[in-house]
């Protein structure tokens, strides 16, 4: 029987038995379709509601004296009629469109009428404070005569103070009204005086601005679901994909089921694949289930209509100030044709809208549910692993906690940074990636090539994960709970002594230093602090990092260290190769990065090389030797070569596990342009490690590597000595790379290869390691 | 291989666990036996004597520290799956899947075994009219007595038809009538020429069915053969008294009832 239809066997049971389940069904079928719609048109009554009710709803402004209750009702009732008038106006523009003039009186009903605001005179004009801060009235509001030139066009000027209550939120809409009610006041009297004056309110309005969209209404209406539909899918797809990884795993084991499975003659991994095949296929039907119930509920609740509302009131509120301005100037039939023209094209684009709505709906929802597609399973792959760990189903909810932090906390953050782009290492950092290019799906602005560096680098993410969950699950400890606890998997007294780490755990160890090795890099390196700047996060992640880490957990887990780190001598004939290629070195990896810049067309790197070498110019050359090639070359080696390597070795045939070596060993340097020459340089020194069975040949050629180009350089800079820059091409670095080899590179090249090809004729590697089950046993107590 | 050969070799099988308080634990050290097509062999002994253990090991679960064993002459850390086919495993602890029926559970470790789709209907038929499992068939698991349910494990321990099969504690929890199918069960399929080890703490039903007893006291095998060689060899008859006098100690034993080692 084929794998894929034992996998297919898995798959299918699983996925009939989780379907089967009440739980899952709430999950997946319930929240969607009947509790999720009914929260949203609770939410939409409530806020059409709470609309409704501050329409109706009366303020309490409190003032000193009758005289200035009497102005302010003047002011309020000036307010009205301006707004009556503006009413007719419109009306008689658009005539009786009723789409329309409701769309623009939404924006009038937002300033309150004079019949919702109660004014009262204060018995103790020096009660004020006390009322308003007691809640007694919503604002006072005290006005001052100010002794200015007033003549008899107009009033005098005015102080007028607003108290009112922070805590209050009636009391902030009131003060919010007041103040832009006697801004409102302030124009009128402006435009009074300024007639009076100029005869003419032209000198008003130089310029006229009219602001108009060209983004197409379905893409506006994206934008608004963009900002909140990824967060929302992100939480239904983890959600939906929790409860059959639970089940699957420790559920399993909780009802003694594994061991019926782990004695049947299947693979665990094609177990582990059918059951992470099912809890994708769950997650996706979650979410679109839920795509689905969110598309009908804004569709048809009315959701969509409060949010392309808000859309269409960011529009509206800059073509109602060039409005208002014109109507201000009936004076000029120029404007107001203009007016008219610019109008049109607006209704139209609003009557697009109405349609645009039910279209774009129709056409994201695929495009998003592929792009959610990912994401499912990198989460599957996750919950997978993790939950393959834990024993009981309570034990695996616990887990689960910080799993769904994890998808969760991104994806909000996200959406409160509208701004971030999907580039750089965001577009391979896992959860992040995937939610941004989301929302830039959405907004329909995206490369091919990012999305493609965002789906691959998922799916790497989900195959390990899915291999970690593969290699847990089989596990006897995990399988038995007698077998003894995870204390005894962690503790050192309980560990068994073994030649080397195991292939997971190396590549695990990698995988955590990875990320704080980018933020020590980051964050302690000062570029401006000269060459100490530069030096201190070298130091730290050198020594911390790749040496201190690898050695102490190698110490604590009973390592062999000698294996381990291939600390054996080496033959002298290896030591002397290993100077020719380190000799050679140079120039090879100075034509590769040439090459692959050239190829990229990127400038980026050699902009670095020139900051770091004047951040370098004063540095003591001994210790910026010591700093940047010395440091590195042994401690890179101990965490690659050694650590990893020999992790690798445990389950990958040699050159398999070189070429990861590499591989690792290039994505550490973080820049994309780097790594596919010290990748390659990586699998090198991996190859030389393996075949002279030593770690010391390897940090040879790697100090050589990082410190000959500098020791060029300091040379032909400080003592104006270029025969060895010229020798290894330093001399004629340019800006803009130029592909291909020269006479002289390709020269190096051969030295290289050959000594390494004498490396491997002339050495003899152990033989392949022996499988765990079949190691000699430790010596008995 | 010759009908009399051993089918399943077990050879100095060891497993030493770490404990919390530091110690290693040896659940089973150096246990050796072999057993027949057609023998039902009673590993026996008291609570942690190792039985689970060296049972898990034999079925490929645990992998030994040391030592190894062999079904029909495959290694199940080597040959996981060739070993596996040949094996039929039931233990107390085994569940059912609760929302499958017993057919669905039955159809779906033959498709894992690689059975195709006619060999698995007949075989699941026959299965269900051998334990007499018709009333419920087609019923969830979950919601089956613990008769019912042990009928349709042993249903699924013998979906293959495996030559060697074994059973730790299949009677345990069990009602007098149950129990009756289960030891009807074994000892048919015994003489239909399959190899079973048999783990129980019921000496009498042991006594009963089984044709070769090892008996299993911290770890380690304390006395082997059939119920004659061990009546010479301690001079007592029954095999509850044997076992003691095996064991030497008596401090595990003989608290529950007549002919019960807890």
């Amino acid at each position: 029987m084929g794998r894929y239809s034992r996998i297919w066997t898995v798959y299918k049971k699983e996925l009939i038995e989780t379907l089967r389940d009440r739980r899952t069904l709430m999950a997946m079928v319930f929240v969607p379709i009947v509790l999720y719609p009914v929260l949203m048109l609770v939410l939409v009554q409530a806020l059409s509601s709470e609309k409704g009710r501050q329409e109706q709803r009366e303020y309490r402004v409190v003032v000193p004296t009758e005289t200035q209750k009497q102005w302010l009702e003047g002011v309020l009732a000036n307010e009205d009629a301006e707004v009556i008038a503006w009413q007719k106006q419109l009306e008689a523009l658009h005539g009786s469109d009723a789409a329309e003039t409701a769309n623009t009186r939404e924006q009038l009903r937002t300033r309150l009428g004079s019949a919702q605001i109660k004014i009262a005179v204060a018995d103790d004009p020096s009660h004020l404070w006390d009322l308003v801060r007691s809640g007694l009235f919503h604002a006072a509001v005290i006005t001052r005569e100010i002794e200015a030139q007033a003549d008899a066009a107009s009033d005098g000027n005015r102080l007028v103070q607003i108290l009112y209550s922070d805590t209050s939120p009636l009391s902030e809409v009131v003060s919010g009204q007041l103040n832009r009610i006697l801004s409102n006041e302030a124009e009128r009297q402006i435009r009074t005086r300024v007639e009076s004056l100029a005869g003419s309110l032209d000198v008003l309005t130089p310029v006229i601005t009219s602001n108009l969209s060209t983004t197409s209404p379905d893409r506006q209406f994206a934008k608004a679901l963009a900002l909140i539909v990824p967060f929302l899918l992100v939480t239904m797809t983890v959600t939906g994909a929790m409860y059959p990884a639970i089940d699957l795993t420790a559920g399993e084991r909780e009802r003694g089921t594994l061991e019926t499975l782990a004695v049947s003659p299947v693979p665990t991994g094609q177990i582990v694949a059918g059951k992470f095949g099912v809890i994708v296929t769950i997650a996706m039907l979650t979410t679109t289930l839920n795509l689905a119930s969110m598309t009908a509920v804004i569709h048809y609740g009315g959701i969509g209509d409060i949010i392309a509302a808000g859309n269409a009131a960011a529009t509206d509120l800059d073509a109602a100030a060039a409005e208002e301005a014109l109507l201000e100037n009936p004076a000029q039939p120029g404007s107001m044709e203009w007016l008219q023209k610019d109008h049109l094209q607006r209704r139209q684009r609003l009557e697009m809208e109405k349609a645009g709505k039910a279209t774009f709906v129709a056409e994201a929802v695929p495009v998003v549910l592929l792009s959610m597609i990912p994401f499912a399973v990198l989460f599957g792959g996750v919950m997978l692993a993790v939950c393959s760990f834990a024993r009981t189903f309570k034990e695996a909810q616990n887990y689960m906690m910080p799993v769904m932090m994890s998808a969760i906390v991104p994806a909000m953050v996200v959406s409160y940074m509208p701004t971030i782009e999907l580039q750089g290492v965001l577009t391979v950092i896992p959860v992040a990636n995937i939610v941004i290019l989301m929302r830039e799906l959405f907004l329909g602005n995206f490369e091919a090539s990012t999305v493609a560096l965002c789906l691959i680098s998922t799916c790497f993410y989900a195959a390990a994960a899915v291999v970690t969950a593969a290699r847990i699950y089989g596990n006897e400890s995990v399988l038995f709970s007698d077998v003894g606890s995870y204390k005894t998997l962690l503790q050192r007294k309980f560990l068994r002594p073994a030649t080397a780490p195991s292939a997971s755990f190396a590549i695990l160890l990698l995988a955590v230093l990875f990320p704080i090795n980018f933020y020590v890099q980051s964050s302690l390196g000062d570029p401006m602090a000269g060459w100490q700047g530069l030096a201190k996060p070298v130091v730290v992640t050198q020594l911390l990092l790749f040496a201190a880490t690898p050695i102490f957990l190698a110490w604590y887990m009973k390592l062999d260290l000698v294996n381990t780190f291939s600390l054996r001598m080496p033959k002298l004939i290896h030591l002397a190769l290993a100077i020719v290629m380190g000799l050679a070195v140079v120039p090879v990896s100075l034509m590769m990065s040439n090459n692959v810049r050239a190829w990229f067309g990127s400038e980026q790197s050699m902009a670095q090389f020139e900051a770091l070498a004047k951040g370098l110019e004063d540095a003591p050359v001994l210790a910026m030797i010591l700093v940047f090639a010395v440091l590195p070359g042994i401690c890179e080696e101990f965490a690659f070569r050694g650590f990893l390597q020999a992790g690798l070795r445990k389950s990958m045939a040699p050159l398999q596990a070189a070429l990861v070596v590499g591989l690792v060993f290039g994505i550490y340097h973080i820049q994309v342009i780097k790594i596919p020459t010290t990748a390659l340089l990586g699998v090198v020194l991996a190859i030389v490690c393996w075949r002279t069975r030593s770690l010391w040949p390897g940090v040879i050629v790697h100090i050589c590597n990082n410190g000959l180009a500098l020791v060029a350089q300091w040379l032909s800079e400080k003592r104006k000595d270029h025969r060895l820059a010229d020798l290894y091409g330093l001399s004629d670095l340019t800006i803009t790379p130029a592909a291909g080899i020269t006479l002289r590179d390709s020269i190096f090249l051969a030295i290289f290869l050959g000594a390494l090809a004498l490396i491997w004729i002339t050495s003899k590697p152990e033989a392949a390691l022996q499988s765990a089950s079949s190691s000699p046993l430790p010596a008995a107590q | 291989m010759n009908a009399t050969d051993p089918i399943v070799q077990v050879h100095e099988l060891t497993k030493i666990f770490p404990t919390t308080e530091g110690d290693e634990k040896r659940a089973a050290d150096g246990v050796s036996f072999n057993v027949r097509p057609g023998e039902i062999y009673g590993l026996l002994g008291p609570n942690g004597a190792g039985k689970t253990t060296t049972l898990r090991m034999i079925a490929g679960l645990l992998t030994p520290t040391s030592g190894r064993a062999l079904l029909a002459g495959y290694d199940p850390r080597l040959d996981r799956e060739t070993a596996k086919r040949q094996l039929g495993y039931l233990t107390a602890s085994t569940g059912l899947y609760q929302r499958l029926t017993p057919r669905e559970l039955l159809n779906y470790f033959g498709e894992l075994i690689g059975m195709d789709r006619v060999a698995r209907l007949r075989r699941i038929d026959e299965l269900i009219e051998w334990l007499d499992m018709k009333a419920f068939s087609d019923l969830r698991c979950g919601g089956l007595s613990t008769g019912q349910k042990q009928r349709t494990n042993i249903a699924r321990a013998l979906m293959g038809d495996p030559p060697i099969l074994i059973m730790d504690e299949p009677t345990l929890g069990l009602d007098v009538l149950t129990n009756r199918v289960v030891l009807d069960f074994i000892r048919a399929e015994g003489a239909r020429g399959k190899a079973i080890i048999l783990s129980t703490h019921y000496l009498d039903d042991a006594e009963v069915i089984c044709n070769r007893f090892g008996l299993i006291h911290d770890g380690r095998i304390v006395g082997e053969g059939d119920l004659p060689t061990l009546r010479e060899q301690t001079g007592n008859r029954r095999l509850s008294e044997i076992f003691l006098a095996l064991c030497g100690e008596s401090e595990h034993v003989l608290e529950g009832g007549e002919g019960v080692v807890r």
